[in-house]
């Protein structure tokens, strides 16, 4: 009888790597730089800084249009006496607080839904009936029901997190290949078991981009709120520190203030976002 | 003369039945319509048996394996494992599926044969991962045991899994078309591979396949089946050894036999 013999699985057809080019040149150096996405951005921000400064000059009046260099100077003031850093805290507080209940939520109802018919006519349903009403649009009410304050806000922004990340994440779900799921199935998961081990990171690409949208709406959501209602708690919010120094006529900071909500809707969109993404879906190859 | 240098599979002495597969009809429905995918099939398999059923598409042979398999509930018949009938899927029949996504991808090849071993309670994480790293050392796989699914070719995902199954000792083996979806080159390594295995572990396996070619390297029994509905018309043991007599006969069964068999049936 034969020995049983492993056979070499890497002697499976694989095609030759691309040998380099030896004629080929480098590019110069001014071209390479040009290559980089980043270099090229931010050549546009400095044009589009200059222009304003010019026009912000030339119009001389810092109260209608402050100058990119004034905004810049009450930035880095407001960062450094504390009233952004201060804003800022106060704003994240309430938001993660409401993203993570709307996730949970979200991720309560999803289950609900694919694992009996009424939870998915239930979830179907309130997606169809909410998803399309803005939260701000709920804010009288939440200020009816849980009073001027913090709650109000959590109560709006586990609005606009919950349909987006519920709709999303009930997709990657139901496309979670049938022979995944025999396979996870084969080896007695079933339940909530299933679910948290196999479904979720299987749907992880949607869930993640459901996350993003609801990161956005949430971000937005907030900031709205905090504008029309002005101060909800003992210390205001970014928005609040946008409201309250249009109404001091102090423009600079109101432009600062635009900045500071711009700059963490990129950290989180373009760093945070994408750290995940790299660390999981394009590590997994889900997604390219 | 291909034959030679191919291992001999050893023909299997009848042993105790470990699957009966008793008068089952398989039913499923599209639409408004229900079809009869296997009708009142009778099947034994032994311990330590190669069975390949091969039918052209459409035979319920698919249907059949996912019934063994615990996934669809027979509407007749019982189908008894061991003595006890089976309800449902469960890790004493790992399935070996054709599509690569039977894998998951964000988890390495070790954490994919893992998985089910800790999944399924059978091992503590410790005695898991001993078990994981002998099964595929024993596939040959244990320098990509860090790699992640999508790095490798279609025939080590299925070595994964095949390796992912056996680690889990099942009672039965049970592939759907492993092959299918491999060039022709890989296909014989891997049909070389779990003959090799087979004769290393001697597991019972129930292997469905549309290739006379595969059926008749990888059976030490074949059963054809033929559609509409799906039943047995032959049931043939064999040693392994490819001859062109087989070859010949499974081809005439699988044409003009089935179409007769039929006619006789109706």
């Amino acid at each position: 009888m034969l020995a049983p013999q492993p056979l070499d699985p890497t002697a499976e057809l694989r095609p030759a790597p691309v040998r380099d080019d030896p004629d080929a040149q480098d590019l110069p150096l001014w071209r390479r730089v040009l290559e980089v996405p980043l270099v090229r951005r931010l050549a546009i921000l400095a044009v589009l800084a200059s222009l304003w400064q010019a026009y912000a000059m030339f119009k001389g009046n810092a109260l209608i249009l402050p100058s990119f260099l004034d905004v810049a100077d009450a930035f880095f003031t407001a960062l450094g006496d504390g009233r952004i850093p201060a804003a800022v805290a106060t704003s994240l507080q309430v938001l993660v607080i409401g993203y993570a209940l709307g996730v949970a939520a979200a991720l309560v109802l999803t289950t609900l839904a694919i694992t009996t018919r009424l939870g998915r006519d239930l979830l179907a349903t309130l997606t169809a009936m909410f998803n399309p009403l803005p939260a701000v649009a709920l804010l009288p009410l939440a200020f009816l029901w849980f009073g001027l304050g913090q709650p109000s806000l959590i109560f709006v922004i586990i609005h606009s997190v919950l349909w987006p990340v519920a709709l999303s994440t009930l997709t990657g779900f139901t496309t979670v290949g049938e022979t995944m799921r025999m396979a996870a199935v084969n080896v007695d998961l079933r339940g909530p078991r299933l679910v948290v081990l196999v479904l979720i990171p299987a749907a992880f690409p949607q869930i993640l981009s459901g996350l993003r949208i609801g990161w956005a709406f949430a971000w937005r959501t907030l900031i709205a709120a905090e504008l029309v209602f002005g101060v909800t708690s003992s210390s205001g919010g970014l928005g609040w520190f946008i409201f309250e120094n249009r109404n001091r006529l102090e423009t600079d900071l109101v432009f600062a203030g635009l900045v500071t909500v711009i700059l963490i809707g990129l950290v989180v969109d373009a760093i945070l976002f994408r750290l995940i993404e790299r660390a999981t879906v394009q590590k997994w190859g889900m997604q390219r | 003369m291909q034959g030679a240098e191919r291992m001999a599979a050893p023909a299997v002495h009848p042993a105790e039945t470990l699957l009966d597969v008793r008068n089952v009809t398989l039913t499923y429905r599209t639409g408004r319509q229900i079809v009869t995918a296997v009708r009142g099939l009778d099947l034994g398999v032994a311990q330590g048996e190669r069975l390949v059923v091969i039918g052209p598409s459409g035979c319920g042979k698919s249907s059949l394996l996912k019934a063994v398999g615990g996934f669809i509930r027979p509407t007749a018949g019982t189908i008894l494992l061991e003595d006890r009938k089976v309800e449902r899927p469960g890790p004493d029949r790992m399935m070996v599926f054709q599509e690569f996504d039977q894998l998951l991808p964000w988890k390495t090849v070790l954490g994919n044969v893992v998985f089910p071993l800790v999944a399924s309670r059978r091992f503590p994480r410790a005695a898991a991962k001993e078990q994981a790293l002998r099964v595929l050392t024993l596939v040959g796989l244990e320098k990509f045991m860090h790699a992640f699914p999508h790095t490798l070719s279609g025939g080590m995902k299925q070595r994964v899994a095949i390796a992912r199954a056996l680690a889990m000792e099942p009672r039965l083996l049970l592939m759907d078309e492993p092959f299918a979806a491999l060039d022709a080159l890989n296909r014989r390594r891997m049909q070389d591979e779990v003959l090799r295995l087979w004769q290393e572990l001697h597991f019972t396996l129930l292997f469905i396949t549309h290739s006379i070619e595969e059926a008749i390297l990888l059976g030490s029994r074949i059963v054809v089946m033929s559609p509409h509905p799906g039943r047995i018309i032959a049931d043939i043991s064999h040693d392994g050894s490819p001859s062109p007599a087989l070859t010949r006969r499974l081809h005439h069964l699988l044409t003009e036999g089935g179409e007769d068999a039929r006619a006789t049936a109706s």
